[in-house]
């Protein structure tokens, strides 16, 4: 990696990690000064100024494998975030903003991650209006009725796992009543994934037919429609349920128009899922009707078929500190006898079932400081596989160094995890909570 | 000399007797029961503002700042605990939702505001660290006595001394406890837990007490691990008894949207 691409990340990275150094001297009785300190009130109506806090974070991250047109840094950025909030006597108000001074773009980009009133209109309606991270759903890092924005360049190049989720500018509106409760949220504006489009990553042209980072990186024009999100839920004896709509589109650009640039093609998603305490752990099931509104036949090449997708998850705590989780997930492409025959290259389209295993083990240790995680997703259809293991050490309240790969590799270039085999690197992230 | 001394201790001995020279209890059940009511159960709700102090060996020092609200659904039967987050930085924000239940295992819930995700966290081993104290999660909200074998060793001027062992040995860490209840209060005032080599490696002693709302209450306590050296203060100060909490509150609507006017101070 030449080292002029990444002196800022790494200066930050060596700013933020030698203050530590310049620790506190120890005092005889460690608890003194906390008993002294006064009490403040975190939920004063009147804290007197709004609180400041954040953190301020380096990160470094590179592939292995050279790549035309890209660079072997995946990641490489200073980040300040900065967050607050208001508590009025009627509303709140959530603030978190962040700069990021990215080497790999050459970007300095100012973003707002949150900036939203929440409110209760009446005594069972909760809203939350503005911009705002919206999650649902059972799965373990598989979203079958979560169809808010993800962004999967920040997963994949080693980001915390919090920017796995996009903000939406959405109102929120929560109606709960005995029998179930209501979640509704508008998005005015269609919120599309970041998803790979040649910046950082290289994945399968299908034009092309190979593996290549396209030049100029561009990503697909996003249409001005509205999307709306429901879903209904009920909490029994410690078993919830929930029902999920959504209208909208799909959240990649998995189609093309008539001039042959990729488009966002209309999608409807019905689903349902379960969560519940079973044997010495929690089992959850999941499933989702994909229909894709623009090719309801399942015979346009240009649009995506519908789908059946579906879930089966458990975890356990195996021992002390040890947790284990495991999901079993599949889709099923419900015309494929017609995709195929409508197909310009039938031998790089998918088989009618894509079934994916994953596990999960996190691992605990001095007094929770340490945090070790492994993570696999492995799919027997494609016979590709995504390896995430990473390492977090949180020193104390400030500092959190932390560390990690994302490998990827199949036996095919076309496949979904197997087109990233170019992309496998290795990350280091050193962060200051202030 | 010798005399003296004698006397002193006899002395010292009657002043510290419980106050109306009540006849001590000797039914070792009663004493758990009550023991497991003045520590966990104190009014029909309560809400108190918390915060520790984490040092590990290395005398490294971390801070966390909570406000807790809990409901009894019924006296020694199951609760509802909710703990909201209000530092260090990187945890505001971060809600912790319990439902503990005597007839099965309790259910878990955490809130992350940064992805708002409502994470369901599997029952397994409620002997593990608090949010990186030295408390356990059974700790904060009460380990069920029926779990135990109990038998009181020994009753002092101020105490019960009452010894514990595990009906399940495999699911603890402790091969027993000794707990010192007070006659008066009935909280437990020290804890030691044995290993398997019976050495002391974990102790709970009770630095302050304070009658709140007619309810002696714990509000200082320290939690040391007896061998490596590290330990967790903990206090807590704004509690109030039977403030009124609705059912309804310990649900998934206040993890995401914090029920602000009973977590201020003399909310509703």
């Amino acid at each position: 990696m030449p080292l002029a691409r990444c002196w800022l990340p790494l200066l930050g990275m060596l700013l933020i990690a030698v203050a530590p150094l310049a620790a506190r001297a120890a005092d005889d009785d460690p608890f003194a000064e906390f008993e002294q300190q006064e009490w403040e009130d975190p939920w004063a109506a009147d804290p007197g100024g709004l609180s400041w806090t954040g953190f301020a974070e380096g990160a470094l991250g590179a592939r292995w494998d050279s790549v035309d047109n890209l660079d072997r840094l995946t990641l490489g950025e200073v980040r300040l975030r900065a967050e607050t909030r208001y508590d009025g006597e009627a509303f709140s108000v959530d603030f978190k903003g962040e700069l990021n001074l990215d080497q790999v773009t050459d970007e300095i980009d100012a973003s707002l991650r949150e900036l939203a009133l929440t409110a209760r209109p009446a005594s069972n309606v909760d809203a939350k209006l503005g911009r705002q991270v919206l999650t649902w759903g059972t799965g373990d890092l598989l979203f079958l009725n979560d169809l808010f924005p993800k962004d999967f360049i920040s997963f994949f190049a080693g980001r915390d796992e919090d920017y796995l989720k996009r903000p939406s500018d959405a109102v929120r509106i929560s109606i709960f009543t005995a029998p179930v409760n209501l979640d509704i949220a508008w998005m005015p504006d269609f919120e599309p994934d970041d998803y790979l489009y040649g910046e950082r990553f290289a994945f399968w042209q299908p034009g092309a037919g190979k593996v290549a980072a396209p030049q100029p990186p561009r990503r697909a024009d996003e249409p001005s429609d509205d999307e709306l999100a429901l879903r209904l839920f009920r909490t029994v004896e410690g078993t919830e349920y929930a029902l999920y709509g959504y209208i909208g589109r799909w959240k990649q650009p998995l189609g093309v128009d008539e001039q042959g640039r990729p488009e966002f093609p209309r999608l409807h998603t019905w689903g349902a899922s379960i969560r519940k305490p079973l044997y010495k752990g929690l089992f959850n099931a999941e499933a989702a009707w994909y229909d894709s509104r623009d090719d309801s036949s399942g015979d346009d090449p240009a649009v995506p078929n519908s789908e059946l997708r579906l879930l089966l998850g458990y975890e356990q705590e195996l021992v002390r500190n040890l947790t284990a989780g495991t999901q079993l997930y599949a889709e099923r492409i419900q015309h494929h006898a017609r995709l195929m025959a409508n197909s310009p290259d039938p031998q790089a389209e998918r088989d009618q079932w894509r079934s994916v295993a994953t596990l999960r083990l996190t691992h605990r240790a001095l007094q929770d400081t340490l945090t070790s995680s492994f993570f696999i997703f492995i799919s027997p259809s494609d016979e590709d596989f995504y390896l995430r293991p990473s390492i977090a050490w949180r020193r104390d309240d400030q500092w959190l160094f932390s560390a990690g790969l994302n490998i990827y590799g199949g036996s095919e270039d076309y496949t979904f995890f197997g087109q990233l085999e170019d992309n496998s690197n290795a990350w280091l992230r050193v962060r200051y909570h202030y | 000399m010798k005399r003296i001394s004698l006397f002193t201790l006899a002395a010292v001995g009657l002043l510290s007797a419980p106050a109306w020279g009540a006849e001590p209890l000797t039914d070792v059940a009663e004493i758990v029961e009550r023991a497991n009511l003045a520590s966990y159960y104190a009014g029909d709700d309560g809400r108190s503002e918390a915060r520790m102090a984490i040092e590990d060996t290395q005398g490294r020092r971390q801070l966390r700042q909570f406000t807790i609200l809990r409901r009894n659904e019924s006296k020694g039967g199951d609760q509802d605990f909710m703990v909201f987050f209000s530092r260090p930085s990187d945890v505001r924000g971060t809600v912790f939702l319990v439902a503990k239940h005597m007839d099965r295992d309790d259910d878990r819930w955490l809130y992350l505001p940064g992805l708002d995700l409502v994470r369901r966290i599997s029952a397994g081993d409620k002997r593990t660290s608090f949010v990186g104290s030295h408390f356990f999660y059974e700790d904060v909200s009460g380990r069920n006595p029926a779990d135990d074998e109990h038998r009181l060793v020994e009753t002092t001027a101020e105490h019960y001394v009452l010894e514990s062992r595990p009906k399940n040995p495999g699911a603890v860490e402790f091969s027993r406890y000794v707990t010192r209840v007070d006659r008066e209060t009935f909280l437990p005032m020290k804890t030691e837990y044995y290993d398997d080599s019976d050495r002391v490696y974990r102790l709970m002693e009770v630095l302050g007490v304070e009658e709140i709302g007619g309810y002696p209450t714990v509000t200082s306590s320290r939690m040391s691990d007896a061998i490596s050296g590290g330990g967790t203060l903990m206090e807590f100060r704004y509690t109030e008894y039977d403030v009124g909490l609705p059912a309804d509150i310990f649900s998934e609507r206040y993890l995401r949207n914090p029920p602000i006017d009973w977590l201020r101070r003399g909310g509703e």
